[in-house]
């Protein structure tokens, strides 16, 4: 098959992706530069407002967006082995998109949309910005949409066959993203937009948050199902092992979409609008998704032990050593899950309900997201751009040791970066603030702790670049060589026959979260329209 | 690598993860404990929020 358009479009994607991820990572170390106050010809609150804004845009929506649009194309074609659908449409969704990126960036970086990544109102940002993040997110569905026809094109071609597993978890991820989405859209339909544009006077921001909370915790998991697909079709490949369980690996994606939707109320646990007891509800389906989490881990290391043991590994942890550590794949996995437990204990201690008060609005927070998101989820993102950029661009990866030197290094500024960030936060350091500077003991004695951050951020941005230079040298460096390898998928031992239509189709889910959405978010959105805003609500108080 | 004859593969791709049952459970058990110490050791001795 003929497939330079769609390594022409992975490509694109993902070059936007990985400039965007750059230049976040030099905001992020002045971030943490100026926030410290070692240095005072940076101390501006407008300039670090700004500069973290567009720093948590470019991470959480650009980063994401176009790696997850990018990888997915890929995947979608290499798996079912078809061309994408409708590649014109494709090309339209990423320029859309990326028009987005660029018409929110002018107001980013020019101080008038320092809202940071969530925009709570009653900040309010250029209109410009609301209308970049919209044409984004517009931009995404095209990638949704087209995911999904393919998907059904495929079983509709292939009836009773079993959809790749690489596949069923791409097009649940594009199901998520629509589900997801949908919060914030209305809120900047709705709400956002007709008060930027000068519509309205006044907007209801209990709404305006309940309708963020929708998207802001399932957006999480948007984010990491890429790496969770790489963790099921390519880690036990890589190690020289078998995908554990096919039916384990389908179930985990699904439990996982699933459950992360109906429960974004514990990013609402302090604030007023919302009754306890949907909150109780929010907070106990939280719990909820730590079991596909344990489904995963359990089973790509039960792969990986396979792979250890089949390479001479003996007794009960001998297995470890034996692993191909050389192997970037491996190497990012193993990383990535040490900086899962961590950081999904940050995320347990967020999610209970009386104990997050300790550490609600502290450093604890952008700790955990920061474990979670920037370490395992992006270390997996450079990963899989290990092994696709030699295919997609039929040149080998210019140096093996120094993507195990890049790999390390991120690890280790993460784990020195976010450390002293959780300490912080048990110290009572608030987040979203841009001075820790007050000049009385308390706040001196957080100094150390800044210190070890710059020092994991400077490490951190040097992996960063890295990275970056890796892929540059890869796709435009003077080598003749030409790689010939194509994407493999790990596959089961003995393989799949008659899987049960529930883990093989997405209609029956799709219903399940509708039912899930409508009981979790339907009073508490209703509520802002039969009661008076400024009243309680009728439940739980 | 270790060369194995196909017989020796089967055994080991077929036997149960034991090493990996008792990472998992380890896991498991240390985030369990590390709750408890930040519920009974930090949290609940910082008392009501005034």
């Amino acid at each position: 098959m003929n497939d330079n358009t769609e390594r022409n479009l992975a490509l694109s994607h993902m070059w936007v992706a990985f400039i965007a991820f750059i230049l976040a990572c030099f905001m992020g170390e002045y971030q943490v530069l100026e926030r410290s106050g070692f240095i005072e010809a940076l101390d501006s609150p407008a300039m670090y407002f700004a500069s973290v804004s567009t720093h948590g845009v470019l991470m959480a929506y650009v980063l994401t967006t176009f790696f997850i649009m990018g990888f997915g194309y890929y995947t979608a074609s290499t798996s079912l082995k078809v061309p994408i659908w409708n590649k014109q449409l494709a090309w339209g969704g990423f320029w859309l998109a990326l028009l987005g990126v660029i018409l929110a960036a002018i107001p980013l970086l020019s101080g008038l949309a320092s809202v940071l990544y969530t925009f709570y109102p009653p900040v309010q940002a250029d209109t410009m910005f609301y209308v970049g993040a919209t044409l984004l997110i517009v931009g995404s569905w095209v990638w949704c949409g087209i995911m999904i026809v393919m998907f059904l094109q495929w079983k509709e071609a292939n009836p009773g066959e079993t959809v790749p597993l690489a596949m069923f978890a791409t097009t649940m991820n594009a199901m998520l993203w629509l589900w997801t989405s949908a919060g914030v859209a209305l809120e900047s339909l709705f709400l956002l937009l007709p008060w930027a544009f000068g519509w309205v006077d006044t907007i209801d921001v209990g709404l305006a948050r309940t309708l963020f909370a929708w998207t802001l915790h399932p957006i999480v998991y948007f984010w990491l199902i890429p790496a969770y697909t790489a963790y099921y079709v390519f880690v036990p490949k890589h190690a020289g092992s078998y995908l554990f369980s096919e039916e384990a690996a389908r179930a985990a994606f699904i439990v996982l979409v699933v459950f992360s939707l109906p429960i974004g109320f514990h990013h609402l646990y302090m604030d007023p609008e919302q009754a306890s007891g949907w909150k109780m509800l929010h907070g106990v389906g939280t719990f909820v998704v730590a079991i596909p989490t344990f489904m995963t881990g359990f089973t790509v290391i039960a792969a990986l032990e396979i792979a250890g043991r089949l390479r001479g590994g003996k007794g009960l942890f001998g297995w470890i050593g034996s692993l191909p550590w050389t192997n970037t794949m491996v190497l990012s996995i193993i990383l990535s899950l040490l900086m899962l437990i961590f950081g999904g204990f940050g995320g347990i201690v967020n999610a209970s309900y009386a104990m997050n008060a300790m550490i609600h609005n502290t450093a604890w927070v952008p700790g955990h997201f920061h474990l979670i998101f920037a370490g395992t989820t992006v270390i997996m993102y450079f990963s899989i751009a290990y092994y696709l950029w030699p295919i997609l661009t039929k040149k080998p990866i210019y140096s093996n040791n120094l993507a195990l030197v890049q790999l390390w290094t991120w690890f280790i500024g993460m784990s020195i970066m976010t450390t002293p960030w959780h300490v912080l936060g048990l110290l009572g350091q608030p987040r979203r603030i841009s001075s820790v500077v007050y000049n009385n003991l308390m706040t001196l004695s957080w100094e150390p702790y800044e210190l070890l951050m710059i020092m994991g951020g400077l490490v951190l941005l040097g992996s960063a670049c890295l990275f970056i230079y890796l892929l540059v040298k890869t796709q435009f460096g003077s080598t003749t060589e030409v790689f010939e390898g194509e994407v493999e998928y790990a596959e089961t031992y003995h393989p799949v026959k008659d899987l049960p239509d529930y883990l093989n189709d997405i209609k029956i889910w799709n219903k399940v979260i509708a039912v899930l959405m409508l009981v979790s978010f339907g009073i508490p959105i209703l509520q802002f329209f039969f009661l008076d805003t400024y009243d309680s609500s009728a439940w739980g108080y | 690598m270790n060369q194995l004859n196909e017989e020796e593969r089967k055994k080991i791709i077929e036997s149960s993860p034991v090493g990996t049952w008792v990472l998992m459970l380890s896991v498991g058990i240390s985030m369990v404990i590390g709750w408890l110490f930040l519920y009974y050791g930090v949290f609940l001795p910082r008392g009501i929020i005034n």
